[in-house]
C-alpha cells in the first residue's frame, strides 16, 4: 500500500525482491546500499541467521527525491528465500506495492524459479491481491557465470516470463542490472500511482 | 494493492497528546504494513521508517505466533531496556488496523503508556478520515525526473 501524503506532498512505496534462496536478492540490496549516498538512504537492516542467510527480511529505505512535486521513498525488502520461510515471506509480502522476482540463471536452479514464482502468486492471492495487477519485473541473476551453467535469457524468458513483464539481465554481485532493475520497477509502481487506484 | 491513503496531519495532533501525556520520549503511529502516519520524536524520515519495518514485523509474527499457539492472534508487546522500553499497540481506525511505538525511560511507566494509548484509540478513533482520495497522485510524466533522481543516486547523474 502506498503512502501519498498531499499535506506534505510525500510518497512512501514498498517494493519487495522475491525469489528462491541464494538467488541474489540480498546482493541486490547490497549493491543498491554501497551506491546510494548516505543523506539518501537509511540504515540498511539484515535480520539473518549466522550463516548470513535472510531469516525474516533486508530492508533498505531510500529516497528517490522529487518526483512531480511529491519527495518520493522507497523501502525495498526482500524475503528468505527458502522454501521453510513461507510464512515469513507471506508477512513480508503484505502491502506491496511492487515486486522484483530475482530469478537464478544457474540451470540447476530452473525448478526453484519455478516453484517460487508459484509460491508468488500463491501468496498474492492469499492476501486478495491478483498478481496480473502488481507490478512486477524480473531479473535474471548470475548472468555473469559461464554460459555452460546458465540458461540465456531468452531460455529463461520462455520458461518464467509467461506474463511478459519487463525483465533485466543482471549480476548483482557487481552491478550490472541492478540500476536498470530498480530502474523498471519504480516506473511501474509511480505508472499505477499516477493512473489512480483503480488502474 | 495501490491504495493511496490521504493522511494531511489528521494523526498528528492525537499522536502529540499521547507523547505529552504519557511522557513519552519517542512514537510512530503506522499502518499494520509498516507505514508511517504521523511522529513524533525522530529526527530522520529513514529512520522513522525502519523503526516502522521492525515494528511491523514484530506485529505481524507475534499475531501469527499466537495464532498458532493460543488460537488468537498475540496483541501489544513490552520490552524493557536498560534505560528505555518499547510499548508496541493496536489502535484500530474506523476502516483499518495502526499500531502505535511508543519509546520511554524512567519518566514514565508502562501502566501510565497503556492508560492513555486507550486515549489515544478514541481520539484516533474520533479524528480519522472515513474515506480515501481516489486522484491519481503523480503527473503522467514523471519518468524524466525518476530516470535523473535515479541515476543521480547511482552516481550516473
Amino acid at each position: 500500500m502506498s503512502l501519498v501524503n498531499y499535506a506534505t506532498r510525500e510518497i512512501t512505496c514498498k517494493i519487495v525482491y522475491y525469489g528462491p534462496g541464494r538467488s541474489g536478492k540480498t546482493t541486490n540490496l547490497h549493491y543498491i546500499h554501497g551506491q546510494v549516498p548516505s543523506d539518501r538512504k537509511g540504515q540498511m537492516v539484515s535480520l539473518a541467521t549466522q550463516t548470513d542467510r535472510t531469516l525474516f527480511f533486508d530492508f533498505l529505505p531510500i529516497d528517490l527525491g522529487s518526483i512531480s512535486g511529491f519527495t518520493t521513498r522507497f523501502q525495498l525488502y526482500t524475503v528468505p528465500g527458502q522454501v521453510y520461510y513461507q510464512t515469513t515471506r507471506k508477512l513480508v509480502l503484505q502491502g506491496a506495492d511492487g515486486v522484483v522476482f530475482v530469478a537464478d540463471s544457474q540451470q540447476r536452479q530452473l525448478q526453484e524459479n519455478i516453484e517460487s514464482l508459484q509460491d508468488l502468486h500463491a501468496n498474492l492471492a492469499d492476501q486478495g491481491v491478483d498478481a496480473r495487477t502488481m507490478p512486477l519485473v524480473i531479473q535474471y541473476n548470475k548472468q555473469d557465470l559461464p554460459p555452460e551453467l546458465i540458461h540465456s535469457v531468452p531460455e529463461l524468458e520462455e520458461g518464467l516470463n509467461f506474463r511478459g513483464v519487463p525483465s533485466f539481465s543482471a549480476d548483482a554481485l557487481h552491478g550490472p542490472g541492478v540500476f536498470e532493475t530498480l530502474r523498471g520497477i519504480s516506473e511501474q509502481v509511480l505508472r499505477k500511482l499516477s493512473a489512480g487506484r483503480g488502474a | 494493492m495501490i491504495r493511496h491513503t490521504l493522511t494531511v496531519g489528521w494523526a498528528d495532533a492525537p499522536l502529540k497528546r499521547f507523547v505529552d501525556e504519557a511522557r513519552l520520549q519517542v512514537a510512530i503511529l503506522m499502518h499494520t504494513s509498516g507505514q508511517v502516519l504521523a511522529q513524533v520524536g525522530f529526527q530522520r524520515s529513514l529512520d522513522v521508517q525502519t523503526a516502522c519495518a521492525l515494528s511491523a514485523a514484530i506485529n505481524a509474527s507475534a499475531e501469527y505466533l499466537g495464532t498458532m499457539v493460543d488460537g488468537t492472534p498475540f496483541r501489544g508487546l513490552h520490552y524493557a531496556g536498560k534505560g528505555r522500553q518499547i510499548y508496541l499497540g493496536q489502535v484500530p481506525s474506523p476502516d483499518t488496523m495502526l499500531l502505535v511505538l511508543a519509546v520511554f525511560d524512567m519518566e514514565s511507566s508502562l501502566g501510565i503508556v497503556q492508560l492513555y494509548v486507550k486515549e489515544l484509540q478514541a481520539n484516533i478513533a474520533a479524528s480519522a478520515p472515513s474515506a480515501v482520495p481516489e486522484e491519481p497522485a503523480l503527473a503522467e510524466n514523471f519518468e524524466a525526473d525518476l530516470n535523473r533522481n535515479l541515476a543521480q543516486l547511482f552516481g550516473r547523474g
